[in-house]
């Protein structure tokens, strides 16, 4: 590692501790646990958190619901991305579909889908009409800008509709369908909580915040944002694994072929 | 093959571009036919049209029977797919033809060799130089069980050593098959070497100006030759 990167960190690390300071020394000038709880206080109460039963069931129905929305999404929003790239009349139809998603507040939505479906649905729908034009639209942009001399090359060595999809059309997509993804990833995190805070299904990071709010326990309600914030950046670095992982494996292979060769 | 009296048009911003109108000429199968012209003169259309992946608007394209079917291709740039390794590249075209994946890679490695890439190909297309990767679009094309070769320009984008290296190596593959080769190109020493009827081609809507058979073996043709060199001299005034 280089000199620049390491000053790089060492001022990452020096804004995380002036961050930590001011909400020290915010909390004492504030002095009300309710306000403002001690970063000691909260971290403490996010040890209890973590000691309670109920923590793995709350965390698990939270993580259930986002990557459910997000398998939705990512299914929906590519397919749909990818017809609607190829079909003038699918898209024109989509529009309507895609300005309504992304100028509804997200609380709107909330508080419709509430009164049409149980509190443990509302998340799941809340975050697809969310994250779905995202997904969509990166892909359908995608389908677009595939090369349209390699498209010219398919046709004239006879490729089959199969081959085209599998040699041609997705894999000049992973890019979008990776940023799509990704950015719907983000997004669904913050949906599905929103919507749990607003529904209060019985299990659920969202449910528990919204009842520590209720019972003014300000350091609870803090820690189970570190939570979230933790659940969004594990997500992250899990989306980056998995984009290692084929990569890790073609390495692996060609060490194993260059050991047999040697 | 036989063009009988073809015409095309376009319908290009409700105006109507008519690239082909009443063009005829007759060409022997297994032989290299150049058509020199202007760019932007229709040859691409032209090719589009023999191939089959348009149709024309009046008169007929007739083949042996030996020139029908699928196509080989060469287009200016090498259009490979990028994803893919070398071989992987003309692997993949003849996936319709043949079942066995061994065997695909077997012919395949054998035309990577004969155009000079077998160190490479394991490579990705970007990891080679543009001469190279046109070398294994020429690979592809002869790999390709195509029973008529179309070129549009293939050698254009090269500096001249690569150039004349990019010919020799297509002729050497041809030489072992003669295909029927349609060969478009606005560069007439090309066509000179290269092939066995030169046509040189005027403007849109295209006709034919003059034809030149060449019967001096390839091998020993040379652009210093008077004929060549006063063939040169007329066209370009």
């Amino acid at each position: 590692m280089n000199r620049s990167t390491w000053i790089t960190r060492a001022l990452t690390a020096l804004s995380v501790l002036i961050l930590l300071g001011i909400w020290q020394v915010g909390a004492e000038l504030i002095g009300s646990g309710v306000l403002l709880p001690h970063p000691n206080t909260t971290l403490s109460a996010l040890y209890s958190l973590l000691q309670q039963k109920p923590f793995s069931l709350n965390v698990l129905a939270t993580v259930g619901r986002a990557l459910r929305s997000f398998l939705i999404i990512f299914t929906i929003g590519g397919a749909l991305g990818i017809l609607a790239g190829y079909t003038k009349s699918i898209h024109a139809m989509l529009v309507p579909v895609l300005v309504i998603c992304k100028a509804t507040p997200v609380m709107s939505v909330i508080l419709l889908a509430f009164i049409w479906f149980s509190s443990g649905t509302v998340p799941l729908f809340s975050a697809f009409l969310m994250g779905f034009p995202v997904m969509f639209v990166q892909v359908e942009q995608g389908v677009r800008q595939i090369s349209p001399r390699l498209r010219e090359m398919t046709e004239a060595y006879g490729f089959s509709p199969l081959m085209r999809l599998t040699h041609l059309v997705i894999p000049s997509l992973v890019p979008s369908i990776i940023t799509g993804a990704k950015a719907s990833l983000s997004m669904v995190w913050k949906v599905v909580i929103a919507a749990e805070v607003l529904t209060v299904p019985r299990y659920g990071v969202g449910s528990r915040m919204q009842l520590a709010q209720v019972h003014l326990d300000t350091a609870e309600v803090l820690a189970w944002t570190l939570i979230a914030v933790a659940l969004t950046a594990i997500g992250d670095l899990v989306f980056i694994g998995v984009l290692r992982f084929p990569k890790f494996i073609r390495q692996r292979k060609l060490h194993h072929q260059a050991g047999g060769a040697a | 093959m036989i063009l009988n009296h073809v015409s095309k048009t376009y319908f290009v911003r409700n105006q109507h571009l008519p690239v082909m109108q009443d063009f005829s000429l007759q060409m022997n199968p297994g032989s290299i036919t150049a058509f020199v012209g202007p760019s932007g003169c229709g040859k691409t259309t032209l090719l589009r049209l023999i191939g089959g992946l348009e149709e024309p608007d009046s008169g007929t394209i007739e083949k042996t029977e030996a020139e029908q079917g699928a196509f080989s291709y060469l287009f200016q740039e090498p259009r490979l797919l990028p994803w893919h390794s070398v071989v992987a590249n003309v692997e993949l075209v003849l996936l319709p033809w043949f079942s066995n994946k061994g065997e695909r890679i077997a012919r395949a490695m054998e035309f990577l060799d004969m155009v000079g890439l077998r160190e490479f190909t394991k490579f990705k297309p970007d990891q080679l130089s543009g001469g190279m990767r046109q070398r294994v679009s020429i690979a592809r094309a002869f790999a390709y069980p195509g029973r008529i070769m179309l070129l549009d320009e293939p050698f254009q984008s090269l500096d001249t050593h690569l150039r004349w290296s990019l010919v020799e190596s297509f002729l050497s593959l041809w030489e072992a098959d003669r295909r029927t080769t349609v060969y478009v190109t606005h560069d007439l020493s090309e066509a000179l070497l290269m092939a066995d009827l030169v046509v040189r081609l005027t403007d849109r809507p295209m006709h034919t100006i003059s034809l030149h058979p060449i019967t001096t073996p390839r091998e020993s043709r040379s652009l210093a030759d008077p004929e060549f060199v006063e063939l040169q001299r007329t066209f370009y005034t």
